[in-house]
């Protein structure tokens, strides 16, 4: 069941865009105009303006009926077909007020006068209904997939809550798979996805908000935090960020991410995202906020720090070493995809000496035969895996299949015996790309990148050119904030009680506080001594 | 203010170690072991004593005028025409000067140890525009910088460690050998590393608690005396004193002997690369410490105009001033610059200033 909410448009929060509302919709009903209609006490006057409005919608259902007890009272259902659910509106609303009323209130006669409150009182079965008598409301709740009655001699409609749309179930994370904990994924109905993180933090002070965003789709987008851990200027500063915004329309939280980013230019994103709901509860315990964008089952979460890209929701349901030695493993893999085959350029160019004599020969007699030079070499083989890679992702599933096989085959093999690549170069190549898909995926493109940078400064320079080009990176990285919390923090500056989730990832009995930057009110996490220790009273008889 | 970003007090430990270490490892063995010999060690104990007197000075002018850097209480002890002109001084002869001398050791080391057919001059460009980069962002993420690149020094450590086996202790005799003329003169070139700690008063102003500067200066110089003492002890152990008075950069020679597993021999570049980063930090401090007095010097409401004239100026200067080839270099930098710049601008300027502010009763805090 989708549920019903009272929409907040765009325009509450931002700064007079009714005047821009009228330029981008066009034509003769602007919202301008649409802003001041009223509803009028004739039905009839009501329901041509309301068709005029949705001129041309087919998808608008518009049925008129008469009230069971007195024939002289007409009615009106308009909905959206397939937004609405067909069998609330005809049980609930149809069925109860053309047939049941009568059984409901016998002997009682209902005047017209009387129609509009009897109706609210006893003659709807459903559980959310709301007044207005603003056409612009009754034209969003049609859209939205609300059901609106308008009762004869009213100026003032119901809107009933009976939405009913198809959606996806929710099914299996498909972009951030995981071998132990929820199973579950965000889908692209907003409610359904707003439901999944109140399932998991069942405290009033979780505090979801909505605003409509996107002049013509009007796009439901609700803000999540929880109260007293969230910092009040971080919700402040992203409900000022989303507020600034107008724009056509929002079709994807990739929309919103570029419009509210602190560094548009920069290629790492200091906006996380995710499609689990785990993950979105555990930032929002952290004082994160999320933004949940209807249409899409990718949940948005600021601010958004480097790290987050080397912590998998794994880690914090395994047990705590290992979790930590997968890290290590993360982090070294981030830096393998990031300098390895920039690395391996500068050394078999400037650097011999850095070889052991074998592994020298070695890769000397392999390159014997290459007709390139290794900055060549190297660059064939990385832009053929990242052909390899896109097509991958591209191609029906079923030749997805094929795709590898040629990959791997024809052009890993195949070049290697036809002398055009040394093997050691595929090796490299292979390696980094593997080495890639460890951490966040957002993060990686932004790795992928900057490793083809760095394989010119090495071609060019060396390791001189190498250890340049990443420590621009490095500074850049410094410079970086993500809604006012430094990027890279708590590394630099560094926070010592927060690095017990870096690279270490700190037993639960241990996590005492929560980031310090982050959450700035409601610090600590749990209490001293959770530290699960025997019973001090063994068992007799054993020793 | 000119800047708008604070560091608290390790950061300013860190960058201090970063200001003063990273060419004094590498020039000052060679440079020291020419005169002090084998108790080259004596030497950096008298330096690291002149060091802290520096240190102490710097920060007690620093707390009398808090707020403000080396270039406004200048001003404001000598008054305006003769704070210009020790402003002038700053700029050219301290900041510019080991700026630019710091740019040319890097590209000397870079020509010299790993890359002898590149142009010196593609080094000093590629160098200064990746400092670029760092001071246009300011002072706050050139200390992010540094603490994120300092941790790689631990290597070095570890080369000591590994170099052990070659290290001999007979070869720090005989003690006292040549009397006491040789040590101290052998301990100006470490005085003048320590004493840049002179930077420091450019610094003082955007600590979080300025209360905690003398620490911050006290524990910066002992930890430099001590990582210097221990660099020049690896080069005379393994080498002793006449290989050592002739190499040209003995702490890096050191690692040529280590050797791990007999598989990774030959880890130049490894060090390179830990050099590179501090030697990066250190360049970042003068040059930001040469563009912030500027600004204050020429009363300009943001330093950042400045980047890009200072850093052309920086590589201009770094090929003539210091000499024709390396040796011209590191006899310059032992014979000529080292003693002026100690004399003049480490000691004599700021006790000058420190003497007239206490005559003339100007500057708020007295304790010290």
């Amino acid at each position: 069941m989708i549920g019903f909410r009272k929409p907040i448009r765009a325009k509450t929060l931002g700064r007079g865009s009714q005047k821009s509302q009228g330029n981008i919709e066009g034509g003769a009903l602007s919202s301008v105009s649409l802003k001041n209609l009223v509803l009028s006490p004739d039905l009839e006057t009501n329901l041509r303006q309301i068709k005029t409005i949705l001129d041309r919608c087919s998808d608008v259902v518009y049925r008129e009926f008469v009230f069971a007890q007195n024939e002289e009272i007409r009615l009106a259902l308009i909905y959206t077909d397939g937004l609405a659910d067909k069998v609330q509106v005809s049980d609930q609303i149809m069925k109860a007020l053309a047939l049941e009323v009568a059984m409901a209130a016998p002997g009682q006669e209902i005047t017209k006068a009387r129609a509009l409150e009897f109706i609210k009182q006893r003659g709807l079965c459903i559980h959310q209904i709301k007044e207005t008598n603003k056409v612009e409301d009754i034209i969003d709740a049609i859209l939205s997939g609300d059901t609106v009655l308008l009762v004869d001699g009213h100026a003032t409609a119901i809107i009933n809550g009976a939405r009913g749309f198809e959606t996806r179930s929710i099914s299996d994370p498909e972009a951030e798979p995981t071998v132990r904990g929820s199973r579950e994924s965000f889908i692209e109905s907003l409610r359904v996805n707003t439901s999944l993180i109140r399932r998991k933090i069942k405290s009033p002070n979780l505090k979801i908000e909505s605003m409509k965003l996107g002049e013509v789709t009007a796009t439901d987008v609700a803000i999540a935090y929880i109260e007293g851990i969230a910092n009040d200027k971080l919700v402040a500063e992203v409900k000022n960020r989303l507020g600034r915004i107008k724009v056509d329309a929002i079709l994807e939280s990739g929309y919103l991410e570029e419009l509210i980013e602190d560094n548009p230019f920069s290629p790492f994103p200091t906006v996380n995202h995710t499609e689990k709901p785990d993950r979105v509860a555990a930032m929002l315990l952290e004082g994160r906020v999320a933004i949940v964008v209807d249409g899409t089952p990718f949940v948005l979460t600021v601010p958004n720090l480097f790290i987050e890209y080397l912590q998998a929701p794994e880690d914090y349901y395994e047990r705590f070493i290992f979790a930590t030695a997968v890290r290590v493993i993360r982090f070294l893999s981030m830096i393998i995809s990031l300098v390895l085959p920039s690395l391996y350029i500068a050394v078999v160019s400037f650097h011999h000496e850095i070889f052991p004599t074998t592994l020298l020969l070695n890769v000397a007699a392999q390159r014997e035969a290459v007709p390139f030079p290794v900055f060549i070499e190297v660059m064939i083989m990385e832009m053929t895996f990242e052909i390899l890679r896109e097509a991958g992702i591209r191609l029906p599933r079923p030749i997805g299949q094929a795709v590898s096989i040629v990959g791997a085959l024809v052009i890993g093999e195949a070049a290697v015996r036809a002398g055009l690549v040394a093997a050691a170069t595929v090796i490299v190549v292979a390696f980094t790309g593997i080495a890639s898909f460890t951490f966040a995926y957002s993060a990686s493109i932004a790795f992928r990148l900057l490793r083809f940078t760095l394989m010119v400064l090495s071609a060019t320079l060396g390791l001189f050119g190498l250890v340049s080009g990443l420590a621009i990176i490095a500074i850049h990285l410094c410079t970086l904030r993500s809604f006012g919390v430094p990027y890279l923090s708590p590394l630099v500056p560094t926070i010592g009680a927060d690095l017990k989730d870096v690279i270490l990832r700190a037993p639960w009995w241990a996590m005492f506080s929560r980031p310090r930057l982050i959450a700035r009110q409601e610090q600590i996490r749990l209490e001293q001594g959770l530290k699960p220790s025997p019973p001090e009273t063994r068992p007799k008889g054993k020793g | 203010m000119l800047e708008q970003g604070k560091i608290d007090s390790k950061q300013a430990i860190m960058l201090m170690l970063s200001t003063i270490l990273p060419t004094a490892i590498l020039t000052v063995p060679a440079v020291t072991a020419k005169s002090a010999r084998q108790d080259s060690w004596m030497s950096i104990m008298i330096a690291t004593t002149v060091g802290l007197l520096i240190a102490r000075l710097v920060v007690v002018l620093g707390l009398r005028f808090p707020g403000k850097t080396l270039f406004e209480y200048a001003e404001e002890i000598l008054g305006k025409v003769p704070g210009k002109i020790v402003g002038l001084l700053y700029i050219w002869l301290f900041f510019l000067y080991i700026g630019s001398g710091v740019i040319r050791e890097y590209g000397v080391f870079m020509v010299t140890a790993i890359m002898p057919d590149t142009p010196i001059i593609v080094f000093h460009i590629v160098g200064v525009a990746v400092v670029a980069y760092m001071v246009r962002n300011g002072l706050e993420v050139l200390s992010r910088f540094n603490q994120l690149t300092i941790p790689t020094t631990g290597l070095l450590a570890i080369v000591f460690i590994l170099s052990t086996k070659d290290m001999k202790l007979a070869r720090l005799l005989p003690v006292f050998d040549a009397g006491p003329l040789p040590i101290v003169k052998g301990s100006v070139a470490p005085a003048m590393w320590l004493g840049e700690i002179v930077t420091f008063a450019m610094i003082i102003p955007y600590l979080i608690r300025p209360r905690e500067a003398h620490r911050v200066a006290t524990l910066s110089i002992l930890l430099c005396s001590f990582f210097l003492t221990m660099s020049i002890l690896e080069a005379l152990l393994i080498f002793g004193p006449n290989v050592t008075g002739h190499w040209i950069f003995p702490a890096f020679n050191a690692v040529r002997v280590v050797s791990i597993a007999n598989f990774l021999e030959r880890l130049e570049s490894v060090i390179m690369v830990i050099f590179m980063l501090g030697g990066f930090v250190k360049l970042g401090v003068f040059y930001y410490a040469a563009v912030l007095g500027s600004a204050q010097w020429l009363g300009l409401k943001d330093y950042r105009p400045l980047v890009l004239p200072v850093g052309v100026i920086l590589v201009a200067l770094s090929i003539p001033l210091w000499g024709e080839n390396i040796v011209e270099v590191l006899h310059f930098i032992g014979q000529v610059y080292a003693p002026f710049a100690l004399i003049v601008l480490e000691v004599g300027i700021p006790l000058l200033l420190l003497i007239v502010s206490l005559t003339k009763g100007k500057g708020g805090e007295s304790d010290a």
